[in-house]
């Protein structure tokens, strides 16, 4: 490679690589635990979802008639989204499709945003089939939905600053831009030595050449790994880079049917008939059926067209379980007044091209195709991929501390490792404290999780910029890492009763793992400690 | 070692000028292509795949931006390929 090339591939790598290092690490950090969401949320309820006689009984009907008792029914339209845990499922209800129902309303007043803002009475909540009661969202916040939610940003969306998208998200999406930029450029960068280079560590020598050699070698693991979580996240985040020009240019301005065709919605109408229906219908027993049917699935979606009306037609949606089928799209039309199943497809079928190229998309992402052993590897390439991103800014900092760079230059630097190191080391101990917090909070909602994780965290890391010190930063934040991840499952066996062993014994294997895993965090960062500590005596001596 | 500046570009407004070409001009040439696939592959086909192709794309074009010797080059065959890409979509069918 000539040395032009070489040097532009160097200079683009280290300046995509540090203007993206704070939030790149935030992103990877908060989303391996993302992996584990809901464990982390089975965990802080203290409701395992995993144990014995956990089969949840999916009961529609209660939904419907609650609804009913506050709400004229006939003619709306229902969906029903299950949440991938299987416990909860997201319900919306639409206005009413029979006009001379539908009461004469002032329309309200816009202002409380989005969501919420709508001038109809329709309705959308969670409900949760394990308590059978509707759930609040500032309630039933978790430690894992935070986690989960941190790991593209979406805390940040109250800038209010909007280009086209939420200020989080679109920040996460140039962030993961550049960090794609940042993977193709390091590649190209080690091209010519990978082989060589990849054999190449020589931990007794200088720092640098550990940094450089642990960067390396991890970076090129990880690549693929990495490559992977760049691209599926930014189609995930800020497709719209996509989406607009293409319903633009496309599409004409037809989103609508740019949808259709992606398959993400289906605009069939089912006209509204004015006549009463004149059977009974019984929606358990019907997702009862098909499930029976649909054996190598699961029902991901129920929706009802014109409740209560002579056209009142049932639409299931299933995807296949990934052990039998990658890709795949159940999907079953059902006609209620002559018990006519208008269409099926077994969400074991097969799909289409546009299905196979979403489903491989979204299960690489979400890492949900090879039981918890997956996720967990994916887990530990995901810390894999923050230790490439502190060694990089090491191996910037070292290779800059030199009597030849002016101070003021060398000062800037050293405050920007400073500030990184600070923030992003200190984020282990502060996710293990709040969880700890969790446990002594009775009711612990959104705002108790929001106080103590980014209060906890601003507090150490200025603690640490204070200090001034890189090794004192990460001598001990990994003292404090070992310390919290051991107290974790120590007082949740205390306080909880939850010991090791009782959920072993339990079945509550959710909960039993959020321990273990704490308690596998805290014995590598014992580890890790103790060496450090060895080191500095040797160096004494 | 930090990468040695006599291979770099010095002026702040080539720069800009190269950053601007590959990202922008990049996105024309990788949307413009993309569009371009459209007519000899199902639309929706094109659309699901340009997910992965379109970002890879749009990063290899920024980097090439980079390591063109001269940046009025880029800019050239930026526009001349979005152009080209673009002439089955301008023509009225």
């Amino acid at each position: 490679m000539d040395n032009r090339k070489y040097n532009i591939y160097f200079h683009t790598h280290t300046i995509s690589g540090i203007i993206t290092c704070a939030l790149l690490y935030v992103i990877f950090f908060a989303g391996s635990f993302a992996f584990f969401k809901d464990d982390i949320a089975a965990w802080q309820k203290n409701t395992s979802n995993a144990g014995k006689n956990k089969t949840t009984i999916k009961d529609f009907n209660t939904v419907i008639d609650s609804l009913s008792k506050h709400n004229q029914l006939k003619g709306r339209n229902f969906e029903f989204v299950m949440q991938r845990n299987g416990v909860g499922v997201y319900v919306n209800m639409s206005a009413s499709n029979d006009t001379t129902l539908i009461k004469k309303q002032k329309p309200k007043a816009n202002a409380e945003g989005r969501r919420r803002g709508r001038n109809d009475d329709s309705a959308s909540f969670t409900y949760n089939f394990a308590q059978q009661k509707q759930a609040e969202y500032q309630d039933s916040y978790d430690m894992g939905e935070f986690l989960y939610r941190l790991h593209f940003l979406a805390q940040l969306n109250v800038v209010p600053i909007r280009l086209g998208a939420p200020f989080g998200y679109l920040l996460a999406g140039v962030v993961s831009f550049l960090f794609l930029f940042a993977l193709i450029t390091g590649l190209m960068l080690h091209w010519n030595k990978i082989v060589a280079n990849f054999f190449v560590f020589r931990p007794w020598s200088k720092w640098k050449t550990v940094w450089t050699d642990l960067h390396t070698a991890l970076g090129i693991i990880g690549f693929p790994f990495q490559l992977i979580f760049a691209v599926t996240g930014m189609v995930l985040i800020v497709n719209s880079f996509l989406i607009v020009p293409y319903t633009k240019f496309l599409y004409k301005g037809d989103g609508k049917q740019l949808f259709q065709e992606l398959e993400y919605s289906d605009n069939t109408k089912f006209d509204y008939s004015y006549l009463p229906l004149k059977t009974n219908f019984d929606l358990n027993e019907f997702v009862k059926q098909t499930e029976q049917k649909w054996t190598a699935g699961k029902i991901t979606s129920v929706s009802i067209r014109n409740f209560n009306d002579a056209n009142m037609h049932v639409i299931l949606l299933g995807k296949p379980d990934p052990k039998v089928s990658f890709s795949g799209s159940g999907k079953l039309v059902y006609r209620v007044r002559d018990n006519k199943v208008l269409s099926e497809t077994t969400p074991v079928a097969s799909s289409s091209y546009v299905d196979k190229v979403k489903s491989t998309l979204y299960h690489l992402h979400f890492g949900d195709f090879g039981g918890r052993p997956l996720r967990m590897m994916f887990f530990v390439l995901g810390l894999i991929g923050c230790v490439v991103i502190i060694s990089g800014i090491l191996i910037w900092l070292v290779a800059r501390d030199k009597t030849s760079v002016p101070n003021y230059k060398r000062k800037f630097n050293f405050w920007i490792a400073n500030v990184f190191l600070a923030s992003s080391l200190t984020m282990l101990p502060v996710t293990a404290i709040t969880m700890i917090a969790l446990l002594f909070i009775g009711k612990p909602n959104q705002s108790d999780i929001y106080h103590w994780y980014f209060y906890s965290w601003l507090g150490l890391s200025i603690y640490f910029i204070v200090r001034k010190d890189l090794a004192l930063t990460n001598r001990q934040t990994i003292f404090l890492s070992a310390l919290t991840c051991f107290l974790l499952p120590l007082l949740d066996g205390i306080v909880r009763n939850n010991w090791l062993w009782d959920t072993f014994n339990e079945q509550a294997y959710d909960i039993l793992f959020i321990d273990i895993l704490f308690l596998s965090l805290a014995i590598v960062s014992g580890i890790a400690y103790w060496k450090i500590k060895k080191n500095q005596v040797a160096e004494k001596v | 070692m930090p990468a040695k500046k006599k291979y770099l570009t010095r002026s702040p407004w080539i720069r800009t000028s190269k950053i601007l070409a590959g990202s922008l001009g990049g996105y024309a040439v990788m949307f413009s292509f993309h569009l371009f696939l459209c007519n000899i592959f199902p639309r929706e086909d094109v659309v699901v795949t340009s997910f992965f192709t379109g970002y890879i794309l749009w990063a290899i074009l920024l980097l090439w931006a980079f390591l063109a010797e001269n940046v009025w080059k880029v800019w050239l065959i930026y526009i001349g390929a979005t152009i080209l890409f673009s002439i089955p979509f301008l023509i009225p069918s």
